[in-house]
């Protein structure tokens, strides 16, 4: 996959002359952080056995309401700790009805996104794009500040990474997420708490919703509610998927999803340098997306025995 | 006379790694054939080629002297081969005789008429089951005439069985002989795969010995016995090693009781039973396969729960305990070793290490623990040495390991939780004979040093060479509980079944 990145950066690089330019390749990188950062969430819950379809409903409508309290005169730092707030309660939500309740992930992170947004809409704001605080000096270090001549933005990215990175593979709960998303049966008689794990994982993965929504609020002066309609989700999907985390789950890593992030950086760049028209972008990204699906269940049979036939049952 | 069936040098190979090479085999009409041999020796994959799952790699099939290419099961069954799996292929939410009649209904498919039709035919073949009953109401035995009659209303001339007889109770198992005898009388082959060598010597006209993938030996089967199959099949003796041991072993005295169970129930399959399990023992549970042996094992181990109202007691230590998970059970040092490892047992994406270490980590609290992974080399490489699991990569996946190993590393993996009951179930259930061996003396090692092994089987010697005390369960309660001195196979089976 990595190549495959490598292969398509060289071939937009000798094709267009635009493409290898400073300015480009910083702008390549600021404007897939915030899907790279959801991602990050995916990824954390695809490894998992799972799916969050919630997550961009979540990120819109817990930024928009922390930017809407603070017009109403609430401090900033308040405000958006009641959006933080909300998140959570929203990714328990959902990891309890999937844990406890145990309905398929699927259906109930499409449902909660619904009620989220609808919820949004109807009670908590009424504007459809709020705005940052005009003199907030919290987004404007977002948006603006450097570190080696490197956005915020970018850093935060490559933070969050680190972090997730650093849980998944050298801590207690990263190895039970595999475990789990491997086998879940085999995972509950070994004795971990598989329940638990899963609402852990859709609380993080609501964190790190707010937390991409953050920095998009940053980056744009404020928070439109239409991105929820627009195909960002499965751009999201795209990049876990395309980055090689399997959909049958224990498969993948942060290193995945930077690939991901990568390659459909580059490809949204190269189709926006190309000049191709939105609704044709979301064509080829959805082929690409569909092939992407195939593969990997061609690769990572999500059944066990059929796992084993392929491998020759002897 | 031209054989029915002949594989002239057949070679499949699996990404390059031959499954099997340069096989000769001949099938005659109207007998019936035992393919034995150690886990991995290519059992599976030659009686699948024989059925058409998949192609040769090299090699022909010759079917009434007649070259064939089968490309799929279809195919082979249009040429008269049908092949019973291990689980069965029938749809369980259809009638018996829907599943009979599957794929070869009329445009308009009258059920009455197929009822009786299906009716009929049953009796033809002496099947004494419902052809109106849902085939997930049938017990494991009856699911397997119902694929038998499939196989036979299609025309089929060969039908194999992989280990038909796994899933079923001795009473069960009997019919099945019966059964294939007479299905050979109306000149029927049939192939079939066991385990258990007994049923090969008992049931079969030629044996067909497979070794790493190659035919040792081909005989009639009264110039066979026990010792010169498994000589074939390992390669060395084993010298009764395993079996008639009983006899001349002392039981290990009781330790400190750790688990009492008082009148516990669940539903309809574990009926309030009572026993107790001691200190540096083997408990032998023995029953047929449905009498809730498993379930109340499970139920002490937290993966299922017992009735809420009624469902008894269980005492750890002297201490009342009820677990909604396995997790506090395995925090109070029971641990369960499941009978099906690849639903229950292993992480298939991991290595020997991971799994092992997996766990390790479970029986800890802190969630953002660091995790090392020299440590779980070093778990991995201990485990490795103390139960034998050899692997050519110690970095392997678990799932390219043979089922033996992969039994080993799940029981590592339970052991390294230190625990004071181990409930093993099904403990050497699809692992070759050499690794049994181990198996054995590793539960024996454990029980020495103090530990409260349980142990579940159907497998009668395995009761008879290993346990302490043997409790006997039948229709969801312990109905008998014998000493290994006084106890014989056939006093065992008696209070099993009667």
């Amino acid at each position: 996959m990595f190549l495959l990145a490598l292969v398509l950066f060289v071939i937009f690089a000798v094709t267009l002359d635009r493409f290898l330019t400073a300015g480009n390749l910083v702008a390549l990188v600021r404007s897939v952080a915030i899907l790279g950062i959801l991602g990050l969430g995916m990824g954390l819950v695809v490894i998992g056995r799972g799916i969050d379809l919630a997550m961009v409903a979540t990120m819109v409508v817990s930024v928009s309401w922390s930017l809407a309290l603070a017009d109403t005169g609430l401090p900033l730092g308040t405000a958006l700790l009641i959006g933080l707030v909300f998140a959570i309660v929203v990714g328990l939500a959902s990891g309890i009805l999937i844990a406890y309740a145990t309905i398929p992930a699927i259906f109930t992170t499409l449902a909660m996104g619904l009620i989220v947004y609808g919820s949004g809409r109807a009670w908590l704001f009424q504007v459809d794009v709020q705005n940052t605080p005009a003199s907030s000096e919290f987004f404007d270090f977002l948006a603006r500040a450097t570190i080696f001549g490197v956005p915020m933005m970018i850093v935060a990215f490559a933070a969050l990474a680190l972090l997730v990175w650093a849980l998944l593979k050298w801590t207690r709960f990263g190895r039970f997420v595999y475990a789990t998303g491997d086998n879940p049966s085999a995972a509950r008689v070994a004795g971990i708490p598989t329940r638990l794990l899963v609402v852990a994982q859709y609380v993080i993965t609501a964190i790190i919703a707010y937390l991409a929504g953050l920095i998009m609020a940053a980056a744009n002066s404020g928070m439109s509610t239409r991105v929820y309609n627009s195909t960002m989700i499965y751009d999201v999907l795209l990049v876990v998927v395309l980055g090689g985390i399997g959909l049958s789950g224990g498969r993948g890593g942060v290193r995945n999803v930077l690939v991901g992030t990568l390659l459909v950086g580059i490809l949204l760049n190269g189709m926006t340098i190309f000049d191709i028209a939105y609704t044709q972008q979301n064509l080829i990204k959805s082929v690409i997306l569909l092939i992407a699906i195939i593969i990997d269940s061609i690769v990572n049979p999500r059944d066990e025995q059929t796992a084993q036939q392929e491998q020759g049952d002897i | 006379m031209t054989a029915f069936i002949e594989l002239r040098r057949a070679t499949k190979e699996f990404r390059g790694i031959p499954a099997f090479k340069d096989v000769d085999l001949t099938l005659e009409q109207g007998e019936i054939h035992a393919i034995v041999g150690e886990n991995g020796a290519g059992k599976s994959t030659l009686t699948k080629i024989l059925a058409g799952v998949y192609p040769l790699t090299a090699g022909e099939m010759l079917v009434d002297g007649k070259p064939v290419k089968l490309a799929s099961p279809a195919e082979a069954l249009a040429s008269g081969i049908a092949m019973v799996f291990q689980e069965t292929n029938l749809v369980p939410s259809m009638t018996v005789a829907q599943n009979i009649y599957l794929g070869d209904e009329k445009f308009f498919n009258r059920l009455r008429s197929l009822y009786i039709q299906a009716q009929r035919f049953l009796l033809s073949l002496n099947f004494y089951v419902d052809p109106m009953a849902l085939v997930s109401s049938l017990g494991a035995g009856k699911k397997q005439m119902v694929e038998i009659a499939r196989a036979v209303h299609h025309h089929a001339r060969l039908i194999i069985f992989d280990e038909p007889t796994a899933t079923l109770t001795p009473e069960e198992k009997f019919h099945f002989f019966n059964l294939a005898r007479r299905l050979k009388e109306q000149g029927m082959t049939i192939v079939f795969i066991s385990h258990a060598l007994e049923e090969a010597l008992m049931l079969s006209d030629r044996i067909t010995v497979l070794r790493d993938g190659e035919v040792v030996v081909t005989d009639k089967t009264e110039n066979f016995d026990r010792e010169r199959i498994i000589q074939a099949m390992v390669g060395r003796t084993l010298s009764g090693e395993l079996y008639n041991k009983a006899g001349g072993r002392t039981p290990r005295p009781y330790g400190e009781k750790v688990l009492s169970i008082e009148n516990i129930s669940m539903g309809n399959t574990v009926r309030n039973t009572s026993f107790s399990v001691y200190a540096g023992q083997v408990t032998g549970l023995f029953g047929l396969v449905g009498s809730g042996r498993t379930e109340t094992m499970k139920i002490v181990a937290g993966v299922l729960k017992r009735d809420f109202f009624h469902g008894g007691s269980i005492r750890l230590n002297r201490r009342p305990v009820r677990y909604a998970t396995p997790r506090p059970a395995v925090l109070d040092g029971i641990v369960y070793v499941t009978e099906d490892r690849k639903v229950e047992g292993f992480f298939e994406t991991m290595s020997i290490a991971g799994n092992v270490q997996v766990g390790k980590l479970a029986k800890g609290y802190n969630p953002l623990a660091v995790v090392s992974m020299a440590e779980a080399r070093d778990l991995a490489k201990e485990w490795s040495a103390r139960l034998g699991v050899r692997a050519i990569d110690a970095n392997a996946r678990i799932i390219e390991l043979s089922g033996g190993n992969q039994q080993k590393v799940v029981i590592a993996k339970a052991l390294v939780q230190a625990p004071k009951l181990v409930i093993l179930d099904e403990p050497t259930r699809g692992v070759d004979v050499g690794t049994i061996v181990e198996i054995h003396n590793f539960i024996n090692q454990l029980a020495d040093s103090g530990i409260a092994v349980v142990m579940i089987s159907s497998y009668l010697p395995e009761v008879l060479a290993l346990s302490d005390r043997i409790l006997i369960y039948r229709q969801g309660r312990v109905v008998e509980e014998m000493a290994p001195a006084e106890a014989t196979e056939a006093r065992i089976m008696y209070a099993a079944v009667h």
